[in-house]
């Protein structure tokens, strides 16, 4: 990819209450920092909350990457308040339903199934990536 | 607007992800939730302050919350202030940080040993603001793990169901308006009803068409409360 292109934003849940929160910020570290780290950047959800012109500026306009834990989607919803183009949703929720024999537990420090979930959201992210990064769509 | 009990503190992190302060704030946060003062906070959820979490902004708004920052841009204490109250005490852990000359404490996604030992003493901060907040005595902060810290993100204001123009309405804070209409001694009046909608309308918004239907659902619920209750 060309390394005049931006890189895409992930944002993950702040979930500071649940496992599969903490498994949605853990997912997003992978994904940027081990298995995409030169196609996304992690935008830190409180920074959208509050509408720090910086952090809404990486996201406003370009297609970007929520991983949210629970059905609330706050990462979505952040990234939509930002003016995202388009929002490419992973949530956690699901994907624990397709990997039944994880049980995912801790907040702060996740047991081994939470980091396997984790890793296995963030894989679902990656392809997600590619397909961005395929079509252009973030630049 | 009635006087609700005071018995819980909100604590809010701002969890950044792009620092490793955010994991602190974090860490510290859980660790007073769930071992330091389980019984004195819940966590509320600062993403859901945005998302519409109106649970969170009404325990901000009438209880009072410390927000605990990774950074001078205080998204956690300006964003509670945006959409609920203004937070009771708010702590920087940067500046914390600075003050202690604790400056490699890891990553946002690793904290290392220093990191650790700097989200216990941010935890032992925050245990003393809210024992300074709940008007208690300095308690000793290493105690014994605890019973597991109630965590909001359902509401930190306990909420009740009612029947209104046919569907299930959940009505923040329902309980503790019913319970203290009570012991303020008042009658399955006309006058309690207005009083009623009054209290439920500073927690849940309630569209102008539905005020009367709101009214008489609370007249309902209060009269079967105090029958309940004798």
């Amino acid at each position: 990819m060309s390394g005049t292109r931006p890189k895409i934003p992930v944002v993950p849940c702040s979930g500071i209450g649940k496992s599969l929160g903490a498994a949605a910020r853990e997912a997003a570290f992978v994904l940027a920092e081990d298995l995409r780290p030169d196609k996304t950047k992690i935008v830190a959800l409180s920074l959208l909350v509050l509408g720090d012109e910086e952090a809404r500026r990486e996201v406003a306009g370009h297609e970007a990457v929520a991983i949210d834990g629970c059905k609330l989607e706050c990462a979505a919803k952040g990234l939509a308040c930002s003016g995202a183009s388009k929002i490419h949703k992973v949530a956690v929720f699901d994907v624990v339903r397709r990997h039944r024999g994880l049980k995912p537990e801790g907040v702060c420090d996740l047991n081994e199934d939470g980091l396997r979930l984790a890793r296995a959201t963030a894989d679902e992210a990656a392809k997600i990536v590619d397909n961005v990064d395929a079509e252009g769509g973030h630049a | 607007m009635p006087d609700l009990p005071r018995k819980k503190i909100g604590l809010i992190a701002c969890s950044g992800e792009e620092l490793a302060e955010g994991t602190v704030t974090r860490r510290a946060v859980r660790k007073v939730l769930e071992t330091l003062r389980p019984d004195d906070t819940v966590t509320l959820c600062l993403p859901l302050f945005l998302a519409g979490g109106e649970g969170e902004r009404a325990f901000a708004r009438h209880y009072p919350t410390i927000a605990v920052d990774g950074c001078d841009k205080r998204c956690a204490a300006l964003a509670t202030e945006k959409y609920s109250a203004k937070p009771a005490a708010s702590i920087v852990v940067n500046e914390t940080a600075d003050a202690a000359e604790c400056h490699d404490i890891g990553t946002a996604r690793h904290l290392n040993e220093a990191g650790m030992q700097f989200a216990d003493s941010v935890a032992r901060l925050i245990a003393e603001e809210t024992d300074r907040l709940l008007k208690k005595p300095r308690r000793k902060t290493s105690g014994l793990a605890a019973d597991f810290g109630g965590c909001s993100c359902s509401s930190g204001l306990p909420s009740g169901t009612v029947r209104i123009l046919g569907r299930a309405t959940r009505i923040a804070g329902l309980p503790l308006i019913l319970a203290q209409f009570r012991d303020q001694e008042r009658g399955p009046d006309q006058k309690t009803a207005a009083a009623l909608l009054e209290a439920a309308k500073i927690y849940n918004e309630v569209p102008d068409s539905q005020q009367q239907a709101w009214k008489e659902a609370l007249f309902l619920e209060y009269a079967q409360f105090l029958k309940e209750k004798d």
